[in-house]
């Protein structure tokens, strides 16, 4: 009996989980075309393609990834290599889950606040970047320090045996086997980022006018998620529809992508981490 | 051979380590400070009364509040029981090989962006609640309801609640098992007896984190809820009606127009981050409580 | 330089505790003579890796232990001051019982330390490889296949390779925890062939409980024995005298507890 519920369960969870993404992918397959990746949007975005969305968001991302990068391995660092197992590691793990957790639009208050007001960038790509760094952070350090703790003790136990001290043993054994694990924690960090909507509601994204940044201040960008989100909230115009989902499509795929390239190394690490 | 010597790696980890730890501290800082002159008004009319108007410069966010529990709770209710069984499946029944590409599967799901729900919520969920509404004669109008924004929520949290519930299930170790089914235990029992007693904080730490993304999603929430201000309902009934009507909740109303509308008026910039405040105030303390059940679980790995 | 037979280490009231209150080691005072090979032996547990550990301050890395008394080499307290233990660690090289091969190449892991401390400059690093992995008894085996991942060595091969590796920081003193207990009987004689010439050089501290081999390579031998739940030093002398005078109380003591 318990078999066949939760055999149910288990199809019924996926087939709406792949029903999202099949509505999506058919509707707007369509409208997809090398023409579409690589054009301007025209009748905002009634027309058009999206190319300087799909730009936006790269560079919405990148910047995210080289904020939160240095932040997560310096923090992994210290926390698994520098402090000793107790309350100082526990309360920052503790802390950046409390930081994973904070809802998406409260960064983006916090970037309009301080970004955009206070520090003067207006609305920016930098300061979209710096707010979704900071709500990446935590990401990107749990899969760097899953892999750090994966290193055996007897690598980091010769190497001091050898008389290098600890940032060397930082430099040659440490980071040097962890690597993958940071890079793992930028795809997923990266995945997360391009999808979010709240933290560039306010700091980063307009609709329209907009194709490469020709600054820092004042220099918003255009971004996939936030047209999305604007032209689902007044989508009447069929061709405007039509786009409205191959937008999508696009964004999924991207996410789907990068995704899919983690999945691996997480997958490896979830399961490692359990047979310890 | 004695040479004097920075360690420069723990310098810089230690400023990366000290900024990463102030941007909590940060948010909540600023929060509050920006929220002083509305919480100056009353903390109490604020969270209890239910007459949010910024141009009559009074702001009561008691249907706000309701909003935000009700789609939440709708979620919860939706997302926890279908999730836990699909982690039961993950962890207890389905064939070995199977279980990875399954598990992958839905983290996989777990990364589909909150703008994508949204839109489908908008362009299809929608009108599949309209058009049940009016199959069931319920007198709703349209299809941008709480109910709705509950349903959409539920979907979106069901992977990530899945992948922590299995975590949990996966933790307790192969020999309670295996006792149970030698003394006779069929596998529901195994399972219902054993292994979730022993999952049991990790189960619970499961739905305290999809309730920290429930009640944080601003985005698929703000599309589809209707966003329709000061709806509180006066008794039962009138709450089950609520249920079909437009509503608002906290992040409905963070992720519209008002955060720019107040730029410049301390009193509703003040309302605004103190209505994030208390969203915040909520996701930290189930996703801190949730933290407490998982280290106890989990400890072996610290 | 420690004159031969002088001791270059020593302890004095060594005692290791953990944070839980367990004894580890107690009240061990022990001379290691410069130019020799000591054993350090005894049962299972007894706490030879412990006091290993405590001449180059490699116990440091376990965090809930404290550690009282005196360890000196070459008359200076190791806790001292002016003691970089990182430099300790160098002049007093240790090889564990598992070896560690470190990703690279064969060339790539004999300099692994010595070129990041600055010891070899890059010139100089084909001779270092060559003469260091001539004292460790590898060079013959290995001189063709430098390049080659250091994970293609045997078990026994990799030992020496981590032999060589400490070898390249030009230590004084060679720890060595059981360094035979992996390998099989034709690497063991490899292995210790290599310490017997090695000898003339260098001091070396060897764990082993093992007494055939004591026998076999030490010079001295330091035995510990567990008394009321800790490792205590129970006898230390010249292996002939030892071993050929088991009316010598501390001797019947010791061969009691290694064999019982």
């Amino acid at each position: 009996m318990l078999t066949i519920l939760c055999t149910f369960a288990a199809l019924f969870a996926l087939a709406i989980l792949v029903a999202m993404i099949a509505i999506v992918v058919i509707r707007g397959a369509g409208g997809l075309s090398w023409q579409f990746l690589t054009t301007d949007a025209r009748n905002a975005g009634a027309a058009g393609g999206i190319v300087y969305h799909i730009a936006g968001t790269l560079l919405l991302v990148l910047t995210a990834a080289a904020v939160a990068a240095p932040l997560a391995a310096g923090t992994g660092i210290i926390s698994h290599f520098y402090l000793p197992p107790g309350r100082g590691r526990r309360a920052i793990e503790r802390l950046l889950h409390a930081l994973n957790g904070v809802p998406s639009i409260v960064f983006g208050l916090f970037g309009l606040a301080v970004f955009v007001r206070f520090l003067g960038l207006q609305k920016s790509w930098l300061a979209g970047g710096l707010v979704l760094g900071m709500m990446i952070v935590p990401t990107v350090t749990v899969a760097f320090t899953e892999k750090l703790r994966a290193i055996p003790r007897a690598n980091i136990e010769a190497a001091f045996g050898l008389g290098l001290s600890r940032p060397h043993v930082v430099t040659t054994v440490i980071l040097p086997q962890s690597a993958a694990g940071l890079v793992t924690g930028v795809l997923l960090g990266i995945v997360r980022a391009a999808g979010e909507t709240a933290p560039i509601l306010f700091t980063a994204a307009i609709f329209a006018g907009a194709t490469l940044p020709r600054g820092i201040v004042d220099s918003p960008v255009l971004a996939l998620p936030y047209h999305i989100f604007v032209m689902a909230q007044d989508a009447f115009d069929p061709a405007m529809t039509r786009n409205l989902w191959a937008t999508a499509t696009v964004l999924l795929g991207i996410v789907m992508t990068f995704s899919a390239i983690a999945l691996p190394l997480r997958m490896r690490l979830h399961e490692e981490a359990r047979h310890d | 051979m004695s040479r004097p010597r920075v360690d420069t790696v723990r310098l810089t980890g230690a400023a990366a380590t000290a900024i990463t730890a102030s941007a909590l501290l940060a948010v909540i800082a600023l929060l509050a400070a920006q929220s002083i002159p509305a919480a100056r008004q009353g903390l109490l009319h604020f969270v209890s009364a239910n007459d949010w108007s910024y141009r009559a410069a009074t702001f009561g966010a008691a249907a706000m509040i309701y909003g935000t529990v009700v789609v939440s709770a709708i979620a919860l209710l939706l997302a926890a029981p279908l999730s836990f069984a699909t982690a039961v499946f993950l962890s207890e029944i389905c064939h070995r090989r199977l279980r990875m590409p399954l598990k992958a599967a839905i983290e996989l799901l777990a990364g589909i962006p909150s703008v994508v729900y949204g839109l489908v919520g908008v362009l299809f969920l929608r009108d599949l609640m309209g058009a049940a509404f009016e199959r069931l004669q319920w007198n709703a109008w349209q299809g941008d309801t709480l109910l709705t924004a509950g349903i959409l929520l539920a979907v979106m949290i069901v992977p990530t609640m899945t992948t922590l519930a299995d975590d949990a299930l996966r933790s307790v170790p192969a020999r309670s098992r295996d006792a149970a089914r030698a003394l006779g235990l069929t596998r529901a029992e195994s399972v219902f007896s054993v292994v979730v007693p022993q999952a049991r904080s990790g189960l619970v730490a499961a739905v305290l984190l999809g309730l920290g993304r429930a009640l944080g999603e601003t985005i698929a929430v703000f599309l589809i809820v209707g966003r329709a201000d000061n709806r509180l309902p006066e008794s039962f009934a009138g709450a089950m009606r609520t249920l079909i009507e437009p509503g608002q909740t906290i992040t409905s109303k963070l992720g519209g127009a008002e955060p720019n509308i107040a730029a410049g008026d301390p009193l509703h910039g003040g309302a605004i981050a103190l209505l994030a405040l208390v969203l915040l105030s909520l996701v930290l303390l189930v996703t801190l409580a949730a933290d407490r059940l998982r280290t106890g679980t989990f400890a072996e790995e610290h | 330089m420690t004159e031969r037979g002088f001791p270059i280490l020593s302890t004095a009231g060594l005692t290791v505790t953990t944070a839980g209150g367990r004894t580890l080691l107690r009240d061990v005072t022990l001379q290691i003579p410069a130019g020799r090979v000591t054993a350090l032996n005894g049962p299972s547990g007894v706490g030879k890796t412990t006091l290993l550990k405590c001449l180059n301050r490699l116990i440091d890395l376990t965090p809930s232990v404290r550690v009282t008394g005196e360890v000196r080499f070459a008359g200076d307290d190791v806790r001292g001051g002016g003691i970089d233990p990182d430099d300790l660690r160098r002049r007093i090289g240790t090889v564990f019982q598992q070896p560690v091969t470190f990703p690279g190449t064969i060339a790539h892991n004999v300099t692994f330390a010595a070129r990041k401390i600055g010891l070899i400059a890059k010139r100089d690093e084909p001779d270092a490889v060559e003469r260091c992995l001539t004292a460790a008894g590898l060079w013959n085996e290995t001189k063709d296949r430098l390049r080659d991942p250091a994970t293609i060595l045997s078990v026994g091969q990799q030992q020496r390779l981590a032999i060589a590796r400490v070898l390249a920081g030009d230590p004084e003193v060679l720890l060595m925890d059981e360094p035979t207990s992996a390998l099989d009987t034709r690497s063991t004689a490899a292995l210790e062939e290599t310490i017997y010439s090695l000898k003339n050089t260098k001091t070396i501290v060897m764990v082993t409980h093992h007494l055939p081999q004591a026998r076999r390579v030490a010079d001295w031998v330091a035995c510990l024995c567990p008394r009321e739940g800790a490792g205590e030093l129970v006898e230390a002398n010249e292996c002939e005298l030892l071993f050929d005078a088991p009316e010598h109380p501390g001797t019947v003591e010791f061969l009691s507890c290694c064999s019982g």
